[in-house]
C-alpha cells in the first residue's frame, strides 16, 4: 500500500479517534513551537555538563543541584545555597523553556544562554569558579577529552562548554501540557473552571504580561505598577533594584523580567525573592501591586485552576 | 651553440611564465569575488531593513491594539541581531573593517539598534500597563457606578453630579489616551481631585473602588505621556538611515570594485591585443621560416637524392671490387689449399720414392742374373749336358747353385712384394689425402671406427725410412685404448707432420742418442690425448706463439704449412693441438687433444 494513501486513510481515523481535536485556537497565549533540531552529541555533553559538579570551584554543584528537572526546573527552596553553602540572593528561576525567554536572569542581563551559563560558573554565589579551571579540569577527563573533540572541531574550550550546556538547555522544553493540548485544538482537555479561569486570567489583565509562546518572559516590569511592593514587603535589598543593576537608569528601578507561567504549579516559592510560598500568595501579591485591582474568591481560585493547566512534561512524565 | 641553445629555451620560458602570469593577474583583478558578498550582504542588509519596518509595525499595532502577545516585538531583534551577526562575519571576512568609515557607520548602526531595542523594551512595558489600565478603565467606573446607583438613601443631586465626575473622569481618562495634551491633564487632576473630594461623601463601601479608578486614571495620567514620548523616540531613532548608510558604502564601495574591474578589464583588453599582436607577428615569422625551410628542405632533397645516388654508384662499384676480391680469395684459397695439399702429397711422395728406389734398387742387384748365367753354362753344354752336370767341375756345381738361387729369389720376391705393399699404402694415403681435399669444400669430418695405435704405426711407417737413416729411437707409451670414432685422414694428416717435425728436430743432435716418445691416452674419460715428444732443438720463447701461424718455420727448406695445417685440422675436430717446449735444446712437446667418441658410445 503507498504511504500516502495510507495517510489518506490514517487521518480520517485519527481525526475519529483523537475525537475534540479541532483546529489550533487563535489565543494570545500559543502553544510551545516544534523543537529545534540540536546535536545529538552536542546535547547529550550539555547533559553530562548540567550534572557536573567539578564545574564549580570546589566541586559541590552542578547546575542541577538548583535546577531540579524532576521538580520543574527550579530550586524550592526560595534561595538556593551557593558553593560556599551561603544562600544566594535571588530565587532560581526554572530552567525548563528557558531558552524561550527573550533574556535571561531575573534583570535580564544575559542575552543568550551560553552568556547566562558564563555568569553562574563565575558568580563568586553561585559556582565561583573561572573558566582557565574549569577547561583544564574537564581536558584532564579523558571521556570529556573525547566527548569535546567529537562534538567540536576545537576540543574543550570556554566557548564549547557553553555552546554545549545552552544546546542541552535548548532541549528543555515541557511539552503537552494540558493547556497546550487546549491551544492546539483539543478543547475538551480543559475543565469548565479551568476555561473560565483562563478567561478571568484574561479579563482581569495577567495577560497584559504573561503572553506569548512561554507565558511570559517577552518583557521587563516594574514590579509595583500600582503600588510599592518592596515597601510593604520590607527589607529592601540590592537585588530588589532589578534590572535598575544593568543599566543604571531610574526608569529600571525595580524592574524584572516578566516570569513564564508555564509549570507555574510546580516551581514554588515564586518572585524574584522567593516570598510567595503558594500560588494564592503569588495571585494576590499580583493583583494588588501589578494589577491595582480586587477579585473575588471564586474568580481568584478559577484563576489558579488555570494556572495548574499549564505544567508540561519531561521525559514522558508530568513535572 | 648549445649553451646558448639551452639558454634562449630558458629565456622563452621566463618570457612565456611572465606573459601568463600578467593574464592571470589580470584576470584575477577584474574578476574579483566581491560581487558575491556585495549581493549577500545587500541582502542582508534588506532583509534587516524589512524587519526592521516589521517591528516598527508591530510597535504601532502595539500601541494602539489590546492583542497580548509581544513575541512579534521580540523575535525581529533576534532575528536582526542573527543577521547582523552573518553580516558583520562576512565583511569582516573581506577586512572591511580595517575601514574607518565602514567602523564608524557599523558602530552607528549598532548604537542606534541598541538604543531602539532599549526604548522599545520602555515601550513594551509602559504600554502594557496603560492598555490594561485603559482596557480597564470602564469596568472601574462601573464598579463605582453600579452601587451608586443602588444608593437609596441618599442626595439624588449629590448622586447625580458624584456619577457625573465619575464618568467626566472616564471620558478625560480615555480622550487623553487619544489626544495627549496639557489640557486633558489638567481636566483628570481635576476630575482626579473631584473623585477624592466625593469618595469623603460616600459610605466606606466606596473607597476601594474609587481608590481603584484614581490609581488607575492616574497610571494612564502618568504613562501616556511616557508611552508617547517613547514612540516618538523610536520613531527617531534612525535605525533604517543607519543600515542605508550601510547599503550607500557597500554602494559605493562596488562601484569602486566595478570600477577597477573595468579599468583592468581594460588593462586585460589592451594585454590580449598585444598578445594577439605577437601572434600575429609570430605567425608571420613562422610562415617566412616555413618558406625558408621548405627551401633548405627541397636542397637538402636534391643533395640527398644526388648522395643516394654517388652511394649507389659507389656500392655497386664496391660490390664489383668484392667480387674479385672474392675471386682473388678464391684463387688464393685455392692456392693455399693446393699448397697443403702438395706439402702432404710430398710428404707421401718421399715414401713411394724410398719405396720405389728400395724395389729398383734390388731388382738391379737380383739375383736372377745368376740364373742366365747358370743357363749360358747349360746352353754351353747342349750335347752333354748329363755329363757336364755330372763330370764337370763347373757342372757339378750347378745345382746347388740353382738351388740356392731359388731361395735368394724367393727372399727377395718377398721383401719387394713387402715393399710394394707399403707402396699401395702410400698412393692409397695420397689418394685419401686428395680425396679430403676435394671435400673440403663439401662434407668434411668423415669419421670412422679407428684403432688410434694401428693408425700411428702407419704413421711411422710412412716415416720409417727417414726414421731409420736418422737412427731415430721410437718409445711407444700407448695406454689401452678403446676403439673410437675419428676422422682416420685428418689424425694421420697431424701424426706424420708431428712426427717428420720431430724427426728435424733431432736432426743436428750428434752427442746423444735421438730419442722419440709417442703416447696415448685418454683424459678424465672425455678427451683423447695423442702427444709427440722428441728431445731435439726445442723452441725459443718468442717463437712459441707463432709457431701455428701459416708461413713459420724455422727450417730452410719448409714452407711453414705443416703446423698450421694440423691445428686446422684439430680445430676442425673440434679438438686442439698444443705445444710445450721448455726452451731451446730442451726438446719440445705436441699434444693433440680431441674429444673421445668411443664406437660403443657410437652405437
Amino acid at each position: 500500500m503507498s504511504p500516502l494513501l495510507y495517510c489518506l486513510l490514517l487521518v480520517p481515523l485519527l481525526g475519529l479517534s483523537a475525537g475534540a481535536v479541532g483546529e489550533p485556537l487563535n489565543e494570545p497565549l500559543k502553544p510551545l513551537p516544534a523543537a529545534t533540531q540540536q546535536d545529538p552529541q552536542r546535547v547529550e555533553l550539555g547533559r553530562q555538563l548540567f550534572n557536573e559538579t567539578r564545574l564549580s570551584v570546589n566541586n559541590s554543584l552542578s547546575c542541577a543541584s538548583c535546577h531540579h528537572l524532576e521538580n520543574g526546573g527550579a530550586d524550592d527552596k526560595a534561595f538556593s545555597i551557593g558553593f560556599n553553602g551561603q544562600p544566594v540572593t535571588i530565587n532560581t528561576p526554572s530552567v525548563f523553556n528557558a531558552s524561550l525567554n527573550f533574556r535571561q536572569f531575573w534583570n535580564g542581563r544575559a542575552d543568550t544562554l551560553e552568556t547566562q551559563v558564563h555568569t553562574v560558573v563565575q558568580s563568586p554565589s553561585e559556582m565561583g569558579s573561572n573558566w582557565d579551571h574549569v577547561v583544564q579540569t574537564l581536558s584532564a577527563d579523558p571521556a570529556y577529552h573525547r566527548a569535546f573533540a567529537d562534538a567540536y572541531p576545537d576540543g574543550v574550550t570556554q566557548l564549547n562548554v557553553q555552546n554545549a550546556l545552552a544546546t542541552y538547555e535548548r532541549t528543555l522544553l515541557s511539552y503537552n501540557s494540558r493547556f497546550d493540548q487546549y491551544l492546539k485544538g483539543n478543547t475538551d482537555i480543559l475543565t469548565l473552571e479551568e476555561k473560565y479561569g483562563y478567561q478571568r486570567f484574561k479579563d482581569y489583565g495577567c495577560i497584559t504580561c504573561h503572553q506569548g509562546v512561554n507565558i511570559g518572559g517577552n518583557m521587563f516590569q516594574k514590579f509595583g505598577v500600582m503600588g510599592d511592593y518592596f515597601k510593604t514587603r520590607g527589607n529592601p535589598t540590592e537585588t530588589d533594584l532589578g534590572r535598575y543593576l544593568v543599566t543604571k537608569d531610574e526608569e529600571d528601578r525595580n524592574v524584572f523580567k516578566v516570569p513564564s507561567l508555564r509549570n507555574v504549579a510546580v516551581t514554588a516559592p515564586y518572585f524574584h525573592d522567593g516570598s510567595a510560598k503558594t500560588l494564592e500568595d503569588a495571585v494576590d501579591v499580583m493583583f494588588t501591586f501589578q494589577l491595582g485591582r480586587v477579585p473575588s474568591a471564586d474568580d481568584k481560585g478559577l484563576i489558579i485552576q488555570f494556572l495548574k493547566t499549564l505544567t508540561g512534561e519531561w521525559e514522558g512524565k508530568p513535572l | 651553440m648549445k649553451m646558448s641553445h639551452r639558454s634562449s629555451l630558458a629565456l622563452l620560458g621566463i618570457v612565456a611564465l611572465l606573459l601568463a602570469s600578467t593574464l592571470l593577474f589580470l584576470y584575477l583583478k577584474s574578476s574579483s569575488n566581491q560581487t558575491s558578498t556585495y549581493t549577500e550582504s545587500r541582502y542582508l542588509i534588506s532583509r534587516m531593513k524589512q524587519l526592521n519596518a516589521q517591528w516598527e509595525t508591530e510597535i504601532l499595532k502595539a500601541r494602539i491594539d489590546t492583542n497580548h502577545n509581544y513575541d512579534p516585538l521580540v523575535t525581529p531583534l533576534t532575528e536582526m541581531t542573527q543577521l547582523w551577526e552573518r553580516f558583520d562575519t562576512m565583511e569582516s571576512s573581506h577586512g572591511r573593517n580595517e575601514s574607518p568609515v565602514w567602523r564608524a557607520s557599523h558602530d552607528a548602526y549598532l548604537g542606534a539598534f541598541e538604543e531602539k531595542s532599549r526604548l522599545v523594551e520602555q515601550f513594551k512595558s509602559h504600554n502594557a500597563v496603560l492598555r490594561n489600565s485603559l482596557a480597564f478603565l470602564p469596568t472601574a467606573e462601573d464598579d463605582i457606578q453600579q452601587p451608586l446607583a443602588r444608593l437609596l438613601d441618599s442626595d439624588k443631586l449629590q448622586l447625580q453630579n458624584i456619577a457625573t465626575d465619575t464618568y467626566d473622569l472616564l471620558l478625560s481618562g480615555l480622550e487623553f489616551a487619544q489626544v495627549t495634551s496639557d489640557d486633558k491633564a489638567a481636566d483628570i487632576l481635576v476630575g482626579l481631585n473631584k473623585l477624592s473630594v466625593n469618595k469623603l461623601r460616600l459610605p466606606v463601601q466606596f473607597h476601594r473602588p474609587i481608590d481603584i479608578l484614581s490609581n488607575h486614571v492616574a497610571l494612564i495620567l502618568r504613562e501616556q505621556p511616557v508611552v508617547n514620548r517613547l514612540l516618538e523616540n523610536i520613531e527617531a531613532i534612525p535605525v533604517a538611515e543607519r543600515l542605508d548608510d550601510i547599503t550607500d558604502l557597500l554602494n559605493k564601495d562596488q562601484q569602486q570594485a566595478v570600477a577597477i574591474d573595468q579599468r583592468y578589464h581594460f588593462y586585460m583588453l589592451v594585454f590580449s591585443v598585444l598578445l594577439v599582436l605577437l601572434l600575429v607577428y609570430m605567425a608571420i615569422h613562422l610562415m617566412r621560416s616555413f618558406t625558408v625551410i621548405n627551401r633548405v628542405n627541397k636542397a637538402l632533397q636534391t643533395a640527398n637524392d644526388d648522395l643516394e645516388h654517388r652511394v649507389e654508384e659507389r656500392t655497386r662499384e664496391l660490390k664489383d671490387t668484392q667480387s674479385e676480391l672474392l675471386d682473388t680469395a678464391r684463387l688464393a684459397g685455392m692456392a693455399e689449399i693446393a699448397t697443403n695439399v702438395l706439402h702432404n702429397v710430398g710428404n707421401v711422395l718421399n715414401s713411394v720414392n724410398i719405396s720405389a728406389d728400395l724395389v729398383s734398387r734390388k731388382l738391379r742387384s737380383s739375383k736372377a742374373q745368376g740364373l742366365g748365367k747358370a743357363m749360358q753354362l747349360i746352353n754351353a753344354h747342349p750335347g752333354d749336358l748329363g755329363t757336364f752336370l755330372t763330370q764337370d767341375e763347373k757342372g757339378k756345381l750347378l745345382p746347388g747353385y740353382l738351388n740356392q738361387l731359388v731361395d735368394a729369389i724367393a727372399l727377395e720376391q718377398h721383401s719387394m712384394t713387402d715393399e710394394l705393399a707399403q707402396l699401395t699404402k702410400s698412393v692409397d694415403h695420397i689418394k685419401d689425402i686428395v680425396a679430403t681435399q676435394q671435400s673440403y669444400a663439401g662434407a668434411n669430418n668423415l669419421t670412422e671406427p679407428l684403432h688410434i695405435s694401428e693408425l700411428l704405426e702407419d704413421a711411422l711407417r710412412m716415416n720409417s725410412g727417414a726414421l731409420t737413416r736418422h737412427h731415430v729411437t721410437v718409445i711407444k707409451e700407448y695406454n689401452d685404448v678403446p676403439q673410437v670414432m675419428g676422422d682416420k685422414h685428418r689424425l694421420l694428416l697431424i701424426l706424420i707432420n708431428l712426427i717428420s717435425n720431430a724427426k728435424y728436430a733431432m736432426s743436428d743432435l750428434s752427442n746423444r742418442p735421438r730419442q722419440m716418445t709417442l703416447g696415448v691416452k685418454i683424459v678424465e674419460d672425455a678427451t683423447l690425448q695423442i702427444s709427440v715428444k722428441d728431445d731435439g732443438e726445442g723452441i725459443a720463447p718468442e717463437n712459441m706463439t707463432r709457431i701455428f701461424a701459416h708461413g713459420f718455420t724455422t727450417r730452410k727448406e719448409g714452407h711453414g704449412f705443416g703446423l698450421h695445417s694440423c691445428a686446422l685440422a684439430a680445430i676442425e675436430m673440434n679438438g686442439h693441438l698444443s705445444a710445450h717446449s721448455d726452451g731451446p735444446g730442451k726438446g719440445a712437446l705436441f699434444t693433440l687433444q680431441i674429444p673421445l667418441k668411443t664406437v660403443t658410445e657410437q652405437a
